[in-house]
């Protein structure tokens, strides 16, 4: 299957000082299945690998001069979604379909440290292989060393409201992706 | 390894920076520099270095080594440049003092001064090499990062600027340019250090700290964006301005009205949005670090009336060592003091309960402190700083190193509480040590491994 990309350049809107999260996020939203984005843009936009990531496509980018940079994302299952791709929004290489969530939870209206108490709790009680689902308000910076020390896989990354933050988890993810 | 881990030297920082506090206040309530001594004079000059530098300073990079990269979201540059900045900084800092003491004539070598005024340089350029390639790794950075990458710009000309005075009080150079500026530049160095170092950083971290503690939303808006801007243009009226001015043979005074303006504007626009913080937030019982925060900004307020009313009566250069009082005082060390009751305990949590969390049962973040014990003290702090800065500025030098010691005896006993917080001396016992938990080390954080 030959993936054709929609282009995307978002350098005029980084240049005017704006963010351009939304607009890129909004031209994801609008791309019919099996069509790629060509993002253009003023540096290397490494968080959007993993908000992307997170809904399946990979990457690829390079530096086209002038500081500038052109990333293509491909969409799941596209011929240049190579099985071997890494998916930098997981903790690792783990591109496969994950099962439906076995537990959600909603932690948006808790204080800190309580979204990181109440994931930890649920992921100990959870079987090998399960999925939590969790929205929160904030990247959990503090978190994901200690699902990394624990051994479970986690994809993440903003929801379109730019203001959730939905993590999924698989336990023992980590573990299973490495053998 | 993803996400963010614990920042080792964090808790060597601020144990360092309480003691330069602690030292600061002593001499202040001992009778050593002002307000027993000329404000002008050597002894004043090392008590405000042992407090801009040893306190506000080494609490700032402690604090922003760990939270910058929280803010942006990406882990910091080099875990292993903290510890040489810090033994650059106070080895900068104890020679500056040396050197501080030789110009009020006790013996010792010239050269201590700009030795001093380099190692200085030097940690803070290892700091700011740190934070900045943090940032610069991150493709968008929000709002609050952006006031502390500004702040970081004013550091580094505040250390610039004491660097060149540092070589004509230390007799290395006496060129035109270097006289000029340590004769007229010293408004500039006061304004960057305070002004744009310390408060527009606070007021970056501010922003966020308040937010996620609260659960008040992050502001992103219109008013914010101007506060940075306006806050931006005004250190830059100043410092580059104001340097300009200087050397093309003017005096700065231009600069730093035009920059106070700009100045004030962004503090009312950053008081604005932080009061609206403070309306929106989710939690209507904030903790006592919230409580003392908002202490800590009414004195921030304070202090821009105080310097308003004195500008207008002609009277800021008597009273000005009362204003920088209250900024030092009431703001910065009142809200450093209010944060790090937080941070304290949540890095001492994070450090050992966060291994074995949903393993066996652990304390909260706040079984870790005794908001009842400490409030009195802070309370006793802010009122302390009050009494002082009214004494100084009815010229009643006596009583404000009285009111000094009371400021100091509240310090200390905040400290016992951070003392106690990391020794988890206020955590039921039953719940203190579960399985796999060790008590951490006072003074440096035990870094998980993957």
């Amino acid at each position: 299957m030959t993936t054709t990309f929609v282009d995307v350049d978002v350098r005029p809107t980084l240049r005017a000082g704006g963010e351009p999260f939304g607009e890129i996020m909004a031209a994801v939203n609008t791309l019919p299945p099996g069509q790629g984005l060509r993002l253009l843009a003023t540096f290397k936009p490494v968080p959007l690998f993993s908000v992307l990531g997170s809904k399946g496509y990979t990457h690829e980018e390079r530096e086209i001069g002038g500081g500038d940079w052109e990333v293509l994302f491909a969409p799941p299952g596209s011929a240049s979604n190579a099985p071997d791709a890494p998916a930098p929004a997981a903790s690792v290489a783990d591109t496969g379909e994950w099962p439906e969530p076995a537990r959600e939870m909603d932690n948006r209206d808790l204080d800190p440290p309580e979204p990181m108490v109440r994931i930890l709790a649920a992921t100990e009680q959870m079987q090998q292989g399960e999925v939590l689902s969790a929205l929160l308000c904030r990247e959990p910076m503090f978190l994901l060393p200690e699902l990394a020390k624990r051994g479970h896989g986690w994809r993440g990354g903003f929801e379109e409201d730019g203001t959730t933050y939905r993590i999924r988890i698989r336990i023992g993810g980590a573990t299973e992706a490495a053998q | 390894m993803p996400g963010v881990t614990l920042s080792r030297w964090t808790m060597s920082y601020f144990a360092l920076a309480l003691l330069c506090l602690m030292g600061a206040l002593a001499l202040m309530a001992g009778g050593f520099g002002y307000p027993a001594a000329e404000i002008a004079a050597p002894q004043t000059l090392l008590l405000v270095h042992l407090i801009a530098l040893g306190w506000l300073s080494l609490l700032l990079c402690g604090a922003l080594f760990q939270f910058v990269p929280v803010l942006i979201a990406r882990p910091l540059h080099s875990d292993s440049l903290p510890l040489p900045t810090l033994v650059c900084l106070t080895s900068g800092l104890l020679l500056l003092l040396c050197g501080f003491l030789h110009l009020a004539g006790w013996p010792g070598p010239r050269g201590v001064l700009p030795l001093g005024g380099a190692l200085l340089v030097l940690g803070f350029a290892l700091a700011i090499h740190n934070l900045a390639r943090t940032m610069w790794a991150a493709p968008a950075i929000g709002l609050p990062a952006r006031f502390v990458a500004v702040g970081l710009a004013c550091l580094g000309a505040t250390a610039l600027l004491g660097f060149v005075f540092t070589l004509f009080f230390g007799g290395v150079s006496s060129a035109p340019l270097v006289a000029a500026l340590t004769v007229e530049g010293l408004p500039l160095h006061a304004v960057a250090g305070i002004g744009g170092w310390l408060t527009f950083t606070a007021m970056g971290v501010s922003y966020r700290l308040l937010a996620m503690f609260m659960l008040a939303p992050e502001l992103e808006g219109r008013s914010t964006k101007a506060a940075l801007w306006l806050g931006a243009a005004a250190l830059t009226t100043v410092i580059v301005g104001g340097v300009a001015a200087i050397a093309l043979g003017y005096g700065p005074d231009w600069a730093l009205v035009a920059g106070s303006l700009l100045g004030l504007a962004a503090l009312g626009l950053y008081g604005r949005d932080i009061a609206r913080l403070y309306r929106a937030r989710k939690r209507r019982v904030i903790e006592l670090n919230s409580r003392m925060a908002g202490v800590a900004l009414a004195h921030l307020a304070a202090t821009a009336a105080l310097a308003v009313v004195l500008i207008a009566t002609g009277t800021l250069g008597r009273h000005v060592g009362a204003l920088v009082f209250l900024a030092a005082f009431g703001w910065l060390t009142g809200l450093g003091l209010a944060k790090l009751y937080k941070i304290v305990a949540f890095l001492t949590w994070l450090e050992c309960y966060g291994p074995v969390l949903g393993k066996v049962e652990t304390p909260r973040v706040q079984d870790l402190v005794a908001e009842p014990k400490a409030a009195p003290w802070f309370w006793l702090y802010f009122a302390a700083t009050d009494f002082v800065v009214l004494m100084l500025l009815a010229e009643a030098p006596g009583l404000a190193r009285i009111g000094a010691a009371a400021m100091l005896l509240a310090v200390g006993a905040v400290v016992h509480q951070l003392w106690r917080i990391r020794r988890l001396a206020d955590v039921r016992q039953a719940a203190r040590l579960p399985q796999g938990v060790s008590r951490p080390h006072v003074l440096i954080l035990t870094v998980p491994q993957a």
